[in-house]
């Protein structure tokens, strides 16, 4: 160690740092002469000069495991349990909330941040696993706001620097679906209302998969449309019995809460199979409904890739050709590719004049105001204030007279009188 | 001349094409997004080929009148056609069509811009056309070899979409320290509530702007929709506040944060842009419909909607959100039909 430092034995400059138990010492390397050593212990005079360190800065906070942390990892473990989820879960957990904590704004952070932190590092497990647990879940087991969960979530993410996979759709379903208690007869169950887990699941999975491929999933909050969907599964199953029970009696009967969006992500699935249904020679003299449909979910599910290819046509292509073509829409130099069905069919009558744009509602609503388009402004950023524009924004001296005067008026009926 | 008669017959169907031509694509970027669309099709890789490798054309054009075709496929300009003539020649092969004989090589370009990939495929033909696997090389060269004198569309303008700037956020110090009670009893703009904020929320009317003044003499000015606007009206506030008495000055007066949004017209799947552009997108529906990408160059962070409206916010420049918009485009484009 280069310090000007001489052994007095050897006479070498190599001189090391090297502690005996808790003494330091200064050892020479050649000949292992010790040149100096501290002292082992501290007097009392000593300790009165030592300057008192916070614990967030002393060595000791970051080796031992801290209370609070503790008392976090326990939770992390209560929760995988409750949950009942795989024992590797667990251990994944613990090392995720183990890593957050290093982070001293975790560290620092309220109570009320480090209990929904707990949550986050199990959805962040179960999402890397696969396991199809949803925010809301973990939001009701823990009390937590979901404000509060977001943004601890987001901010776990981009600090530790995860790859979250998403939900996994079909799995949910599955999960989801389970819970309807509507699969044994009960007090509350009739049993005409009682149905077959495996045929509702499967038709469900392909109700979300067709909601999947008709935009109605993207962007919005998965469960509601798995409700919408399990409801109209269970619905057509059995429709003579069935089509008088609503969505919300439906859910009270499975004992499941029905989320707010779910009776209108019901309609734009309803929409979407009407639409379908149009395609199908038989069902287009039945003139369909919104009620009358679901007894033909069956046949519309069978055949559903087919049905949606011909009941819609891609909106981006007919945009494209809708601005080449100045006027005249003669349809049969449309691109072959999507129209062709549709434009063949025209003169034919039979079947609707143009197909519905496959596109997420949002795109199918009518603007809700129209943008107005800003004229260029030849602002340059040095130009004179007039004076005049300045004292618009001032008080004479008279208004401010009168403003202090209501103020206090104001504050005087505000304050509590005194009791006489 | 038969020669002759070839070339009216693809004029004429050129001009009756003229009302059902598609808007030429813009895919002049010589990396990934010319790449992608060169692979999804296979007749136009064929053809832009045989186009690149036609250079010795000696068609006599003087006789027939081209005025009504794009000025590159004059026989000048012949090296640009060459690529924006790509596009024409993808509908070209698209649309139903005639296939012609293929008699002389002084037709070639005709040819491959007439003929659809059927007869392209057909060994010996005159045409000798051949798909090399070092195909993208040529592209790249051939197009540095063009750019620099081609009057094409520039590349910044590639999407055609300019992003709107929503608002700007700068901050300025009046470097005095300020009454805030005294502010807010002379001024009419002014609201101060100490209980709730530690500031003054002043508002003027032209521009249209909101500006919090803290006692420290440090102000922010948020609303105003250009950087000039941002800086005029930080100056009228910094007037008002020197009119009621204070010694106000004008220092370092910066724009902290820019916010444009623009929309590009057509849905996107994002769960198909998450998997693939996982390490910067992050997408959470049961959170907040959109998709928040995370660019690292330029450093700008873009919220992306399903129905095609972008957000984009972080900026400090206006040309880091055009850049922005022009690295996204390529990118949404991809995911524009399922």
């Amino acid at each position: 160690m280069p310090g000007g430092g001489r052994c007095p034995d050897c006479g070498s400059t190599e001189l090391v740092e090297d502690s005996h138990y808790s003494q330091s010492q200064l050892v020479c390397s050649d000949c292992g002469c010790v040149v100096t050593e501290g002292v082992l212990t501290t007097t009392f005079t000593d300790e009165g000069n030592l300057r008192e360190v916070t614990y967030s800065r002393s060595t000791g906070e970051s080796e031992q495991v801290s209370r609070s942390q503790q008392r976090g990892l326990r939770r992390v473990r209560d929760l995988c349990r409750v949950l009942q989820l795989p024992s590797t879960f667990e251990d994944t957990a613990i090392a995720y909330y183990q890593q957050a904590y290093q982070h001293s704004g975790i560290r620092a952070a309220r109570l009320q941040k480090k209990e929904v932190l707990v949550g986050c590092c199990v959805l962040i497990t179960c999402r890397q696993h696969n396991w199809p647990l949803t925010m809301g879940t973990i939001c009701a087991l823990l009390y937590a706001d979901m404000d509060v969960f977001s943004g601890t979530y987001m901010q776990i993410v981009k600090l530790l620097g995860l790859d979250v996979p998403s939900l996994c759709l079909a799995d949910l379903v599955k999960t989801y679906c389970s819970s309807f208690k509507l699969f044994q007869a009960s007090p509350s169950v009739p049993a005409k209302y009682v149905e077959d887990k495996d045929k509702m699941l499967s038709r469900t999975l392909q109700l979300v998969e067709l909601a999947n491929e008709t935009w109605l999933v993207t962007g919005r909050h998965p469960l509601p449309v798995i409700t919408a969907a399990t409801f109209l599964a269970w619905q057509s199953l059995q429709p003579s019995d069935r089509l008088t029970c609503s969505l919300a009696r439906f859910c009270k009967l499975a004992n499941v809460d029905l989320p707010y969006p779910a009776a209108s992500r019901l309609q734009e699935l309803l929409a979407i199979l009407l639409r379908m249904a149009e395609q199908l020679a038989w069902l287009q003299v039945l003139k369909l409904d919104k009620r009358s449909v679901v007894k033909h979910i069956g046949d519309l599910l069978q055949h559903r890739h087919m049905l949606v290819r011909m009941a819609f046509q891609d909106g981006t292509a007919e945009t494209e050709d809708q601005e080449k073509e100045q006027q005249g829409q003669r349809q049969e130099q449309r691109h072959g590719e999507e129209e062709v069905d549709s434009s063949l069919d025209l003169p034919k009558g039979k079947r609707p004049a143009s197909p519905a744009l496959l596109l997420p509602p949002c795109m199918l609503k009518p603007p809700k105001r129209i943008r107005p388009i800003l004229p260029i402004s030849t602002v340059t950023g040095d130009e004179n204030i007039s004076d005049s524009e300045i004292e618009q924004y001032l008080r004479t001296p008279q208004e401010v007279r009168d403003f202090e005067r209501a103020q206090a008026a104001s504050h005087a009926s505000t304050s509590v009188p005194n009791p006489p | 001349m038969e020669g002759n008669t070839y070339l009216e017959l693809y004029l004429d169907r050129c001009a009756a094409q003229d009302d059902l031509a598609l808007p030429v694509s813009p895919l002049f970027s010589p990396v990934v997004p010319y790449e992608g669309y060169l692979r999804n099709s296979s007749n136009p890789e064929i053809v832009f080929s045989s186009h690149l490798e036609v250079r010795e054309t000696s068609g006599d054009f003087s006789s027939v009148d081209l005025s009504f075709l794009p000025d590159e496929l004059t026989q000048e300009n012949k090296d640009q056609t060459v690529i924006k003539s790509k596009c024409q020649t993808e509908e070209n092969c698209k649309t139903q069509q005639n296939r012609l004989p293929l008699p002389s090589e002084q037709l070639r370009v005709k040819n491959s811009s007439l003929s659809n990939s059927h007869s392209f495929l057909q060994p010996g033909g005159t045409d000798s056309v051949q798909v090399s696997p070092e195909k993208p090389n040529s592209d790249t060269l051939s197009l540095s070899s063009i750019t620099p004198m081609t009057p094409m569309t520039p590349l910044s303008e590639c999407s055609g979409i300019v992003p709107q700037i929503q608002n700007i956020v700068s901050t300025v110090n009046l470097a005095c320290r300020l009454d805030l009670k005294k502010i807010a009893l002379h001024a009419k703009n002014a609201e101060y509530n100490p209980k709730r904020f530690a500031a003054v929320i002043m508002r003027i009317r032209e521009p249209r702007t909101t500006a919090l003044i803290f006692s420290s003499g440090k102000m922010v000015c948020t609303g105003a929709k250009s950087e000039e606007q941002s800086r005029l009206a930080a100056r009228k506030y910094a007037r008002v506040v020197q009119k009621l008495g204070f010694p106000a000055r004008f220092l370092d007066f910066k724009i902290q944060n820019m916010v444009g949004s623009c929309d590009v017209r057509f849905s996107i799947r994002l769960e198909g842009l998450v998997l693939t552009h996982q390490q910067f997108s992050s997408y959470e529906p049961e959170l907040f419909p959109g998709l928040i990408y995370r660019m690292v160059k330029p450093r700008i962070v873009l919220l992306i909607f399903v129905s095609g409206k972008v957000v984009l916010t972080g900026a400090k420049e206006r040309s880091e959100i055009y850049e922005a918009f022009e690295n996204i485009y390529p990118i949404l484009k991809g995911f524009k039909k399922t």
